[in-house]
Order: C-alpha cells, then structure tokens, then sequence
C-alpha cells in the first residue's frame, strides 16, 4: 500500500507541474486525509489535482492554435492595441483588436468584451478565448466569458522573435518582424522635422521576383537605385493595399553582389481582392461591365475636374479640354474589380483616337460613342496593370497598361479536354 | 459592402442545385450553392436567348430563356429593370446574348425550389464571345471539380484548408457547404457535361455525306465572302441598308433566300452585326 500512496503521489505531482508551491509531504498528507475518508484513491488523486490545480494554466502557444478551437489559454504580450466603434443590429459597441505575441509567434485578436483590462506591452493570461479564421490567417477571438488577467512581465519568456523570411507578395499575410530580399527600383531622400528634430528619411519602390513595395528607411543606409539588398527586422504596413516595409537603424542590412529578377506576377482577381491592393500588379478578367460616364468626357482647362453640361462644379462655364476615360467592371468568376483608363488606354483598347471619338460624339451623339465602346470591349478579355486600392466598397485599379487578350480557343479547349482524360 | 463575383457556372449546374442561403435584408444577400460548391449570387452568362415572352400587363414582367451547352437558363425581368427588359423584347431570337444577373430564389414550399435569374444587364454579342465563355466556364467548372475533390479527401476538410490550397474564399466556402448539403456529389457527371461543352469547341469532322456537304460549305463560304464584300462596299459610316444589300446581291445573280441566310451565318459568325434594325456593319 506504501507503494501504492508513493506512486499516486507521483502522478499527482507531475499533473500539477513543476512550479507547485507545495511539497511532496503536503500533497502525501492531503492524500492520506482523502483516505481516512473511504475516498477510494483514484478519486482522491482527481480531486487533490483539481483542488490545487485550478490555477494551472493549461496553456497553448499560438503557433499551434488553428481557426475554430474553443477554451484556448494563452500567455501572451499585447503588441498592439487598437478601438473600434461598430455596429451590431442598430447597436453602437466598442471593440478592441490588435496583435498579441508569445515565444512562439504572433496573430491578430479580435475582443468583443466590454472593456480590456490590458494596455499595449502588458504580459497577460488569457482563458477561455476562441480561434477563427479571418482572412486566411488565424485569428484569436476574446469574448464576454474570456478572462483577461495582468500578470508580471517576466511570466512570459523572451518574445524578441527571428524576423521571418518572406517574399514581397507574402508579406501580406505576416505579422511582425521579417526579412526580404529586394531590389531598390527608386529612392529619394527628404528631411522631416519630429518633435523639433530633424530626420533624414528615405523613401521609394522596392522589388523582388513577387511583387513591388513601398519602403521607408529611418536610417541613411547609403541606399542607390539597382541596389540588391537583405534587410531582416523590418515591418510591413499598409494603406488601402498598397504595401509600405518599414525600416530603421534597429535594422541589419546587407547589400548582396547578385542581382534580382524583378516582376510583377499574374495574380487571380481574389487574390488581388483579399490583399485590397499593390503596386504595379497585373491581372487578368473579363469586361463585364461598362460604366455609363465612360468614353468621350471634357475636363476644366483649370482644375482638370470633369465637366457637366459645359459647366465646372468650381470655376463654372468654361472651354474644356477634350479627354476620353473608361470605368468598367472586370471579373474573372473569382472576383470583380473596378477599373480605371485614362486616354492612352482608351484609345488603345477601343482602337480609334480621342479626335475620332469627339468627331463620333459631335455627328451621333455620346450614345452612340458610348455603344460603340461596349461593343468592342465588353465581353472581352483583359490583362491589367497597374496600382491597385482597396476601399470598403472593393478594389479598383488604376491601369498604367491594358491590352485584350486574343485566345486560341480550340486551342485551349483541346488543352483542358487532355487534363480531363488524364485525370479519369 | 463587398462586390459579389459574377460566376461562371453551365445552367446544368445551376439548375441542379436545391442549397440556397438566405440573407436577410440589403446587406446580407442570398446565395445559391450548386452541387459543386459555387457560391453563387451573381452570374454572367453568354448565350443563345431562345425566347421570351410577356408574363403580365404591359411588360410588367417578362420571362425569358438562354440556352448553354447543357441547358437553358430561365430570366425574369419587370419594371424595375426597364432598359433591360427592352433589350430583351427587342432582340430577335435566337441570337447571341451576354447577361449579368443576381440569383432568384423561388420557393413555394419547403423542399421545391425554382431557380431563376434577375439580369441587371443585356447586351448582344457575336459568337465568339459565346466560345470565350464556354471555355472560361469549363476551366471554372474544372476548377470547382479539382477543389470538390480535395474536400472529399480529407477527412474533415475546412474553408482554412481549402484557402490554403489557393482556392478562393468563396468557392472554399461554397465546397464546404456543398460537401455538408448534397450526400452523393457525383463528379462524373460533371467532368462528362465538360467534356460535352469542351467538345462544342472542337468541331468534330463531319461524316455523313461528306462530298456534298463539303461542296455545299465551300459554295456557302463563297457566297458569304460575296456578301460580305458587297456590304463593306456599302456600309460607308452609318451602315449597309438590308434591302440594299438584297438588291446589290440580286443583281449579281444570288437569291434573296440565299442573301438571308449568308447574312444570319456572316452574324453568327460575328464578322457582321446589326446595330439598329435592318441596318448592317462590318466588325
């Protein structure tokens, strides 16, 4: 039987852990109580652990958490802390989101909870959150019945992590820290003034084989166009899409001697969309859509605004500048953007000159300038570059190029037809 | 709110879905989810419109038909869409046509489910346009196979893995409703519908009397060359006149019947188009 308590006691101590404050002659003491009682030994060992183990964190690291697990209890930092007002079926709440960060990673929360008893840099235990998944990533959401408790910053190890490695495109869906391999495309440099100090930044496009960014650097790292560099600790933001990394003295830069492919790859229109935007992007779709102020158009000759009834909105009657312009709908089945032509553009995709369209627009009439449009370009197939923005209401590219794609189509019906036998 | 995507899904697909999801109000909308997990709420169709017909009053509602390779759509369109449905009643059928329209759910009790298409817009287009949609709508359905596939072999797919994977959101999502909703996806059926639509694209050698119909193709190809020359002749800016290019033609000793059907085939084919009634251009 003294083997027995000896070997229940054991089992006891290593389901509690190591960071018990209580000695293994307590836990024996505690246990033979529980068999004074008749309490059969099985049960007393549950409920010893139960009775000293309730303040045990069963903790999860966040890089093991994938979307919709429930009862997750972490230890964490707040990185981030931000608020929101929204509206939920005609009721104004407040919400809390950030990014949280342990050793072994670092996502986005969400917090539905009233009030957030933590402020950004605080070491706190959360229990009882839940996982989701938002926007491909994973998500830590913190509800009415999560706990949220301070506790002292050395609870947490050091979460000072590695910058991951990532391409261009890829930065979109990394938090934190990372290290990217780019070209230098452009640079210029330009002195602000913070605080009463004045700082050299320097800023411009840099790419690599996925993509294009914008970037600042805090720091004059004595940069040049052409130059191909690895910068590891730098941080990506971004602005309706468009991509900015970050940089400062904390930094390590490396200029490489090899040189870099740069590029800007075919993206699918969902892709594009979930990212919300980029610069110099390229996709493809089809015109399904073109928007009635499309076509012929007269701007004023002073604020280069469009003209209504010879009228501008500002400067009011004036003589205005001829331009043509094309807003459209292009979608791929996956998703739908707006997009936007200027003259070039237009003129390219249409096939005749702004003094053909204004000659069409003064014999027949905008209508039929406007007809003559959607016939050759709707249903169409399109490939797209350009900048993209996102917005609540979606994504809209502005084009810097734009050609209709002429396909084989027996062609790549006999293709896909070859993939269809292969596979049966 | 969210642009909805206009999918690319054959009316045989579409028809054969009975999952639908119903939004409650402007801003949640209502989805149907086909057998192969399209989520659809948006469509744009390229296809034959066979016909329509006045349902009620004066064009208060009218109905109309699209056929695709492997079926026909039904489209409803009132008042509230008035360009719409004039385009519609004023376009002869058959003739090519290209919507975009929002799904219409109807169901007059639990377990019947009639779908259908509101169009938001019409337009008439040539037939290469109907050949660009068939091959993008296979590669969309072949998609939409592939990603079925991957949900059905794993053990409990979810939408994170499917994104993984590089479908879209919305397809993931579709796959994962359409896995919970139909019990038996039959995914043969739909690779043969592709190959039926692929087929479409690749004409075949015809076989039954072959010389004679080669010789009657390459006189119809002549006098459809014929026909075309005379109309770029005389379309100038503004167009070739129908009855003037009968004229032209009769007197080069081609029938009236004949002139008829080489310009039907010559607007098939998409080298010419009707912008107004009786008036005809050149692409």
């Amino acid at each position: 039987m003294e083997d027995d308590i000896s070997s229940y006691i054991d089992e006891i101590i290593s389901a509690l852990g190591d960071d018990l404050e209580l000695s293994r002659e307590d836990i024996e003491k505690e246990f033979r109580r529980f068999l004074e009682y008749g309490v059969p030994p099985d049960q007393a060992k549950k409920s010893i652990v139960k009775k000293f183990g309730k303040d045990k964190l069963n903790r999860k690291l966040l890089k093991d958490i994938v979307p919709n697990e429930r009862n997750l209890n972490l230890i964490c930092k707040i990185i981030t802390k931000n608020v929101k007002e929204v509206n939920i079926r005609g009721e104004n709440r407040v919400i809390y989101y950030g990014l949280i960060a342990d050793e072994s990673g670092i996502l986005p929360f969400t917090s539905w909870k009233s009030s957030f008893p933590a402020e950004k840099g605080d070491v706190v235990e959360i229990r009882n959150a839940y996982s989701r998944e938002w926007q491909g990533n994973v998500q830590i959401n913190i509800g009415e019945r999560t706990g949220i408790k301070k506790l002292e910053e050395d609870k947490l190890p050091d979460i000072s992590q590695e910058p991951r490695k990532c391409k261009i495109i890829d930065i979109y869906n990394t938090f934190g820290p990372i290290e990217i391999k780019a070209k230098i495309l452009s640079i210029s440099e330009k002195e602000i003034e913070i605080d009463g100090v004045k700082r050299k930044v320097f800023s411009g496009i840099l790419a690599d084989e996925t993509g294009k960014a914008q970037f600042t650097a805090w720091h004059d790292f004595d940069l040049k166009e052409e130059d191909v560099i690895r910068v590891s600790g730098c941080y990506a933001k971004f602005w309706k899409g468009i991509p900015q990394i970050v940089f400062d003295e904390r930094a390590t830069l490396e200029k490489l001697t090899e040189d870099l492919e740069v590029g800007s790859p075919v993206l699918p229109l969902h892709r594009l969309v979930d990212m919300r935007g980029g610069i110099d992007v390229t996709t493809e779709g089809t015109v399904i859509e073109i928007k009635d102020r499309s076509g012929y158009i007269e701007r004023c000759p002073e604020c280069n605004r469009l003209m209504r009834n010879g009228e501008c909105r500002i400067h009011g009657k004036v003589k205005g500048v001829a331009d043509l312009r094309l807003k459209m709908v292009v979608d791929d089945g996956s998703a739908g953007i707006g997009v936007i032509a200027n003259r070039e553009i237009t003129e390219k995709l249409i096939g005749k000159t702004l003094e053909e369209c204004k000659k069409i627009v003064e014999n027949e009439g905008e209508e039929k300038l406007l007809e003559e449009i959607k016939e050759t370009l709707l249903t169409k197939k399109l490939r797209l570059r350009g900048n993209a923005l996102g917005d609540e209401f979606g994504t809209t590219l502005i084009a810097k190029d734009a050609e209709i794609i002429e396909e084989d189509i027996k062609k790549g019906a006999e293709e896909l037809l070859q993939l269809l036998e292969g596979e049966r | 709110m969210r642009r909805e995507p206009a999918w690319r899904v054959f009316a045989n697909e579409y028809n054969s879905s009975s999952a639908v999801i119903r939004g409650s109000g402007e801003r949640s909308p209502s989805y149907v989810i086909t057998p192969l997990g399209a989520k659809v709420n948006r469509l744009f169709v390229v296809g034959v419109l066979t016909d329509v017909e006045s349902l009620a009053g004066e064009n208060e509602l009218i109905r109309a038909h699209v056929s695709d390779p492997t079926g026909v759509y039904t489209l409803y369109s009132g008042q509230f869409q008035p360009e719409v449905t004039a385009t519609l009643l004023n376009v002869d059928t058959p003739s090519f046509i290209a919507f975009v329209g929002k799904v219409r759910i109807f169901e007059p009790e639990e377990g019947v489910l009639y779908l259908s298409v509101r169009p938001e817009s019409v337009y008439e287009v040539n037939s290469s346009a109907r050949d660009r949609w068939i091959l993008e709508t296979c590669r969309n359905t072949w998609e939409r196979i592939n990603a079925m596939r991957e949900a059905l072999s794993l053990s409990k797919a979810s939408v994170y893995d499917l994104t993984k994977l590089g479908y879209s959101r919305d397809l993931a999502e579709g796959v994962i409703k359409a896995v919970e909703f139909y019990k038996n996806i039959d995914l043969n059926k739909y690779l043969d519908i592709l190959e039926e639509a692929l087929s479409y694209l690749i004409p075949e050698e015809k076989e039954v009397p072959k010389e004679v119909e080669e010789k009657d193709e390459r006189e119809m190809d002549e006098i459809e060359n014929t026909v075309l020359e005379v109309i770029k002749e005389i379309e100038g800016d503004k167009g070739a006149q129908w009855d003037n290019i009968i004229e032209k033609c009769s007197q080069m000793g081609i029938d009236r019947d004949v002139v008829e059907e080489a310009i039907s085939s010559l607007l098939d084919k998409g080298l010419i188009y009707e912008p107004v009634l009786g008036t005809i251009k050149t692409t």
